[in-house]
């Protein structure tokens, strides 16, 4: 649905954008990560023909977005993260106006989005009385008017409430489960990231530095937990016997090539030390992400 | 469907009310200059000037001749600010706002985009300068009757004619259509500072110095001989219409050199536009 290939984008000698390349299959839901000014952004930018790469080729659905940016963005919705409209007409006038950009949409197309993203009755209000979460859904709404089959979410939860960040994951959900669409998702919320995505790419400073399934991520080897009264001691013990190579903030031990958990118990066991308990602390897309982006030095 | 689009970017434009600042500032100019010219000495010079050539003053201080009277100053100053105002708006305040971002997610070629907006800013051009002409001559006619029209003055060609009412409306109307190719021009040059990369007030500024940059060095001695080269030389050839007998050569040279302005106004900025990255 999306493929990109050693694309570059420099802006005036910064290089933004540094051979990137990765593909999301249909039906898929892809997560790009990556701190403020790594490129995200840009990066989606170049999907919809807004920013032209200096160099690589952009696709969609198999059309080259600078060639053929017609048909290339024929099929795609996009959300960016601070909805913006024409604050001085309604919301529905506001959907027509966008959807003129695309094809002729009929007003039975947008009564029946309005009612999908639950705005009916509201619709003939002044979108300057909407509030944030109303203007998601309008958002969201002008995003599925060309019955797209590829949505591209920059930051959609970006200023919303918790509940508003709920009900926009929610939606996501939705979407993919109903409508049966394919949607790349740029997220600062790593925690939303992990419910949603099936795929995810870490960009840092331009370039991708990871880019694989969000199952493979939380399975990967980890830290194992450990609850004993003196954790100090037990983790002085074991260090001494090879057992394990690092530990943090007095609960979490890393083990060394080859050893379990019950190796660990044993040995504390078998030298008085009490262990309340120990088990393998499953790798949140959270940890990943900052352990991945972590300079060198901090990493352990 | 560019019908379609033309018809949402009226209503963009329309919709928002700093498009309404150029018209209401005429009601206010226009309203504060009748009344001058009603109650001040302002009328009896014309008056006398009537008389001391020969004619009757009665027969030509009359809504059309003071509906024109009123209009000069304000198509000289009021409407190349207003008109640049939103020719300043066209692509940066949409950019500004992150509007844009969203149309161009869509598959509307940017050109496409351009063209429909600059149509939208030429209709609202020709419907600013037909405001202005009506609402001089309803507000004129309110306190001066339907008689004779009197041009005179350096408009800055030396004119002094003299018409019936209704040749005198019909070379009002035509003056109109030619002040509307100059609202075009005006708003294309601010158009095409627009689609750079800057606010809306930078383009509409460069427009307006672009513009008194021009008026300044046309009106320089030195550059007399090279008068045609500029722009505003050929704004004023609405009042030409006026003079006896009509000189068109001159008239539609200075209006196919003010469309040739526009649409090269119109290219350049359709480039720079086609070329910029748009970003958040």
């Amino acid at each position: 649905m999306i493929e990109l290939r050693n694309v570059f984008k420099i802006f005036a000698g910064r290089t933004a954008v540094d051979d990137l390349s990765f593909t999301v299959p249909r039906g898929e839901i892809f997560g790009l990560l990556g701190h403020n000014g790594a490129g995200k952004s840009t990066a989606i930018g170049m999907m919809l023909g807004q920013v032209w790469p200096t160099s690589g080729e952009v696709k969609i659905c198999g059309h080259d977005v600078q060639t053929n940016r017609r048909d290339a963005l024929l099929p795609v919705g996009a959300i960016f993260e601070t909805p913006v409209f024409y604050d001085y007409l309604s919301g529905a006038r506001n959907l027509e106006i966008l959807s003129t950009y695309t094809a002729p949409t009929s007003r039975a197309r947008i009564r029946e989005v309005v009612e999908w993203v639950g705005l009916t009755g509201r619709e003939q209000s002044k979108v300057r009385t909407y509030s944030h979460g109303m203007r998601s859904r309008l958002a969201l709404a002008q995003a599925l008017l060309p019955k797209p089959e590829l949505l591209i979410l920059d930051e959609p939860s970006d200023g919303l409430d918790p509940e508003g960040i709920h009900e926009m994951r929610q939606t996501i959900l939705r979407l993919q489960r109903e409508l049966g669409l394919t949607i790349l998702l740029s997220s600062h919320l790593l925690n939303e990231v992990e419910q949603l995505c099936t795929r995810i790419a870490v960009l840092q400073n331009g370039k991708k530095v990871f880019e694989g399934n969000v199952a493979d991520v939380k399975s990967a080897r980890g830290k194992v937990a450990l609850k004993t009264s003196d954790f100090a001691k037990a983790t002085k013990l074991l260090h001494e016997r090879g057992l394990i190579t690092a530990m943090e903030l007095e609960k979490y031990i890393s083990l060394a090539e080859g050893r379990s958990t019950a190796d660990i118990t044993l040995a504390l066991v078998a030298a008085g030390i009490p262990v309340d308990g120990i088990w393998q602390h499953e790798q949140t897309v959270e940890d990943f992400y900052l352990n991945l982006i972590k300079p060198p030095a901090a990493k352990k | 469907m560019f019908l379609a689009q033309l018809k949402n970017e009226l209503w963009k434009l329309f919709g928002k009310k700093r498009t309404y600042i150029g018209f209401g500032a005429f009601v206010v100019a226009q309203t504060v200059m009748l009344l001058m010219f009603k109650y001040t000495r302002w009328q009896g010079q014309f008056e006398r000037l009537l008389a001391g050539n020969g004619y009757l003053a009665s027969d030509y201080i009359s809504a059309l001749t003071v509906a024109l009277i009123m209009l000069v100053p304000q198509i000289l100053l009021l409407m190349p600010l207003y008109v640049t105002l939103v020719g300043g708006d066209l692509v940066a305040k949409e950019a500004e706002d992150g509007t844009l971002r969203m149309i161009l997610s869509r598959p509307i070629s940017r050109v496409r985009l351009l063209l429909v907006k600059w149509v939208a800013g030429t209709i609202f051009s020709a419907v600013l300068v037909l405001a202005l002409g009506a609402i001089a001559l309803g507000f004129a006619r309110m306190l001066f009757p339907w008689k004779g029209m009197f041009v005179v003055g350096e408009l800055p060609h030396q004119i002094f004619a003299l018409f019936p009412p209704g040749e005198g409306l019909r070379l009002y109307l035509f003056a109109h259509l030619f002040m509307a190719v100059n609202a075009v021009a005006m708003l294309s040059v601010a158009g095409m500072f627009s689609c750079f990369n800057m606010k809306p007030a930078a383009a509409t500024i460069l427009a307006l110095s672009f513009l008194f940059m021009s008026m300044v060095m046309e009106h320089i001695p030195f550059f007399e001989a090279y008068q045609n080269w500029f722009i505003t030389y050929h704004f004023a050839a609405w009042v030409l219409v006026f003079q006896t007998p009509v000189p068109w050569p001159q008239i539609i040279q200075s209006e196919i050199i003010l469309l040739a302005v526009s649409a090269t106004a119109f290219v350049i900025g359709a480039m720079a536009f086609q070329m910029r990255d748009i970003k958040s």
